[in-house]
């Protein structure tokens, strides 16, 4: 980096600096993929002399797979902890949970920074192209939970009609086999809801705001009992096997835990930990001599071809963002004026209520916020995401407005009243209007920042631009490139933002720059 | 016109007005003069609402309030009072978001319930008067300081009002400025309108005002015709005063 610490503008230092930012991030880019081809030769050996496996798993996915200990919540407890404590005792080294989100896991793996991902994955050709699945040690399937006394009992039932001509609507796990199975198998009849977390579906279900949940059976087994008005419809249905995912190059660290686990299925270690978590099915028989095979895949597209796939998705992930965005952020506007201006100028009980509210507001995190819109008071997905944000922004916005109603000199007021003007005239008419173009620069970075903070509603069902970019990013291997394209994206969208922004402080100014008459 | 009886002022413990009392008849051009800090501006804000007070009794018009006029009583009859009597300010306080014709426009649209065009008639007119025809079209700041208190006199005369406060008018000016702000007072001075002026311009109160009055230490100490005042002060404090003027 150039060490310059002078203010004046040096022309050659510029273009110097503009030439570097392509090459910075072809630089970043280029560390990134090149990374673990040569950091992590030999990961078996490394963690053997390390005495330490990181496995990456997201305890916040929920049981029986990994959860918080209820008797310790500093503890991750849960069938896969017990199984890697297991493999871990053949192969040598001692695990440790590291967490990262879960649709993220697979990338954390690529960086380096866990060992293997151990939470639940699937099999799939598409990862399998990418990183090196170990034998399976658990062969699911997929429960549909209902309601009791709710118009589906099986799974066979959402492939007909509803009564009333709408669709059915099941909530799954983002990304999830469940997620993946409704897509492609339960017809036209059905709207797939995609939630964040497997425990936020199941309570949706009970919310009745999903007709129904489909889970992998295991998460099914665990959680019936907890949701008591919930039960099994049906038989499961579907298949696939879980493995742990190792990078392309560890091979040695592969067949170690191959190994292991063939050792716990044939010595009835692994049947004894299912066991203890209910989730044995004689389905696990299988698991000695199984040879998954997968369906043939297409080659997917790369580059600009598989962001062009996906056009319509982003398209419409992106209309969602926007939508949001442009419903919320006036409704913020409007609300926070009027905050404002009750704490400025209303009477004091009011302003001691209003203050509650924006430091209430300001204190908690959007997400929270959301969640009891949609959880608690049961408002519909976009309703809720419009008014969290509206409710939540206008906390902010009363604050910009509050500092712009105090920059105006109180001779404004003076001036206003000494007219004849009632309070509220005044404020209408002469402190508001002045009031506006001061806050203007503000108000539009809160907007762009609500733009982005639109992402947090994918808590909430909504997919707007991270949560299909997440989506497809996942499901494909172009992780890279939708990142790309959703960046592009996004710019494309606040950049005009910005730019309206500085015409209309210019449009909106207070004069001066085009004097009419002589100035003196 | 306007009357003020036993006006106390206080912040908290300083008494800024000590029971002032003042009659303003109609078509009187009252000056106000005193030292800096005698209360002079606090009482003229005291008579169109700007100020509460804690003692005493306004009367602008038949309109009557006192310190214990409630809340909402004391709004209702202040905006009467300020629609009846203007008010020009020391620091013109022009409204720097409106036009010089959308300034003087404002009161009668929004207080009076004009018709824009009719509002706009009376505010050529006004600023053809105030010799600001030219500029109507320009925003506040692009007048000098002079032309800027014309124009509130200008605004403060749309409303057509039975008295115009003036809070030392020409104070923020430079001399030229000063002159002509005041060429223009004592063209409305002379068309019988009433004026209650504070302040420092000794020859605008000696030439234009009917009474003078003079402030010291929260009290109106001293009465007068402008001859009576200039010429055989009474009180040592308006010698001083008169004497720091001439000074200066």
């Amino acid at each position: 980096m150039d060490k310059n610490d002078g203010c004046a503008p040096n022309p050659e230092l510029d273009g110097r600096r503009l030439m570097s930012i392509p090459r910075l991030s072809h630089l970043v880019i280029g560390l990134l993929l090149l990374t673990p081809m040569f950091a992590h030769a030999d990961s078996l050996a490394k963690i053997r002399e390390r005495g330490i496996l990181r496995y990456g798993s997201d305890a916040e996915g929920g049981g029986p797979f990994i959860y918080a200990n209820p008797k310790n919540p500093l503890e991750v407890t849960g069938f896969e902890p017990e199984l890697i404590a297991k493999l871990c005792g053949a192969l040598g080294p001692k695990p440790v949970y590291t967490y990262a989100r879960w649709d993220t896991l697979l990338q954390v793996l690529r960086i380096g920074d866990v060992d293997v991902v151990f939470n639940g994955y699937e099999l799939t050709a598409n990862r399998k192209r990418e990183y090196l699945p170990t034998r399976p040690y658990y062969i699911y399937q997929l429960q549909l939970m209902v309601p009791t006394g709710g118009a589906i009992t099986t799974w066979d039932d959402v492939k007909k009609p509803r009564s009333d001509g709408r669709k059915w609507r099941i909530g799954v796990l983002g990304l999830s086999s469940g997620d993946i199975f409704a897509n492609d198998e339960a017809g036209p009849h059905v709207e797939v809801v995609s939630f964040e977390g497997a425990t936020d579906a199941m309570m949706a279900t009970v919310n009745g705001q999903v007709d129904a949940t489909l889970q992998d059976l295991p998460a099914s087994r665990f959680y019936l009992p907890r949701f008591s008005t919930l039960v099994a419809a049906g038989p499961p249905v579907g298949r696939g096997y879980y493995v742990i995912y190792c990078r392309k190059e560890d091979a040695q660290l592969v067949e170690a835990l191959n190994r292991a686990i063939g050792d716990l299925i044939s010595n009835g270690d692994l049947k004894r930990i299912y066991d203890k978590y209910n989730i044995w099915t004689d389905l696990q028989e299988e698991l000695l001599d199984v040879d998954p095979v997968l369906p043939a895949v297409d080659v997917p597209k790369q580059g600009l071809a598989l962001v062009w796939q996906y056009r319509w998705s982003l398209f419409d992930a992106a209309w969602m963002t926007f939508w949001i965005s442009v419903m919320s952020m006036p409704l913020a506007m409007a609300i926070g004026l009027i905050v404002a201006l009750g704490r400025l100028y209303g009477p004091s009980w009011l302003a001691g209520i209003l203050g509650g509210y924006v430091e209430i507001l300001r204190g908690t995190p959007l997400m929270l916020q959301l969640y009891v819109l949609y959880f608690v008071l049961k408002l519909p997905a976009p309703v809720a995401a419009v008014a969290g944000l509206a409710i939540n922004y206008s906390a902010y916005e009363a604050e910009i407005y509050r500092a712009g109603l105090q920059a105006i000199p109180a001779g404004q007021m003076e001036a206003a009243m000494a007219l004849g003007m009632s309070k509220w005239q005044a404020l209408g008419r002469i402190i508001v209007p002045q009031s506006v173009r001061i806050v203007i620069p503000a108000v539009t970075n809160d907007f762009i920042a609500l733009f982005k903070d639109t992402s947090v509603c994918s808590v909430i069902t909504i997919v707007e631009l991270t949560k299909q970019y997440s989506m497809l990013g996942n499901s494909t291997d172009g992780m890279f490139e939708f990142a790309l394209a959703t960046a592009a994206i996004y710019m494309m969208m606040s950049v005009p933002l910005s730019v309206f922004s500085r015409w209309s402080e210019r449009k909106l100014g207070l004069g001066g720059d085009t004097p009419k008459g002589g100035l003196v | 016109m306007i009357e003020a009886s036993g006006l106390i002022k206080r912040y908290g413990s300083l008494e800024v007005l000590r029971g002032v009392n003042m009659t303003i008849t109609p078509g009187e051009v009252a000056a106000i003069i005193g030292p800096s800090g005698s209360g002079k501006s606090t009482f003229l804000r005291c008579l169109n609402g700007l100020e509460t007070f804690q003692a005493g009794r306004v009367t602008v018009d038949g309109m009557s309030i006192d310190a214990n006029t409630p809340k909402t009583e004391r709004a209702e009859t202040l905006r009467k009072v300020c629609s009846t009597v203007g008010m020009v300010f020391q620091s013109f306080n022009l409204f720097p978001h409106r036009s010089v014709l959308q300034n003087v426009t404002e009161g009668p649209i929004a207080v009076l319930r004009l018709a824009p065009a009719h509002a706009e008639a009376r505010a050529r007119t006004l600023l053809d008067r105030v010799g600001l025809l030219d500029k109507i079209h320009c925003r506040p700041r692009q007048l000098s300081g002079g032309q800027q208190q014309r124009v509130a006199i200008a605004r403060a005369l749309a409303m057509e009002p039975r008295a115009i406060l003036f809070d030392e008018p020409t104070s923020a000016l430079d001399p030229q400025m000063t002159a002509e702000v005041l060429a223009v007072m004592t063209d409305l001075a002379r068309d019988g309108l009433t004026m209650v002026v504070v302040t420092h311009a000794m020859k605008f109160a000696r030439q234009v005002a009917s009474v003078v009055h003079v402030f010291g230490a929260g009290l109106v100490i001293e009465s007068g015709s402008p001859a009576q005042i200039f010429e055989d002060p009474q009180q040592a404090s308006t010698r001083l005063l008169l004497a720091e003027v001439q000074v200066a």
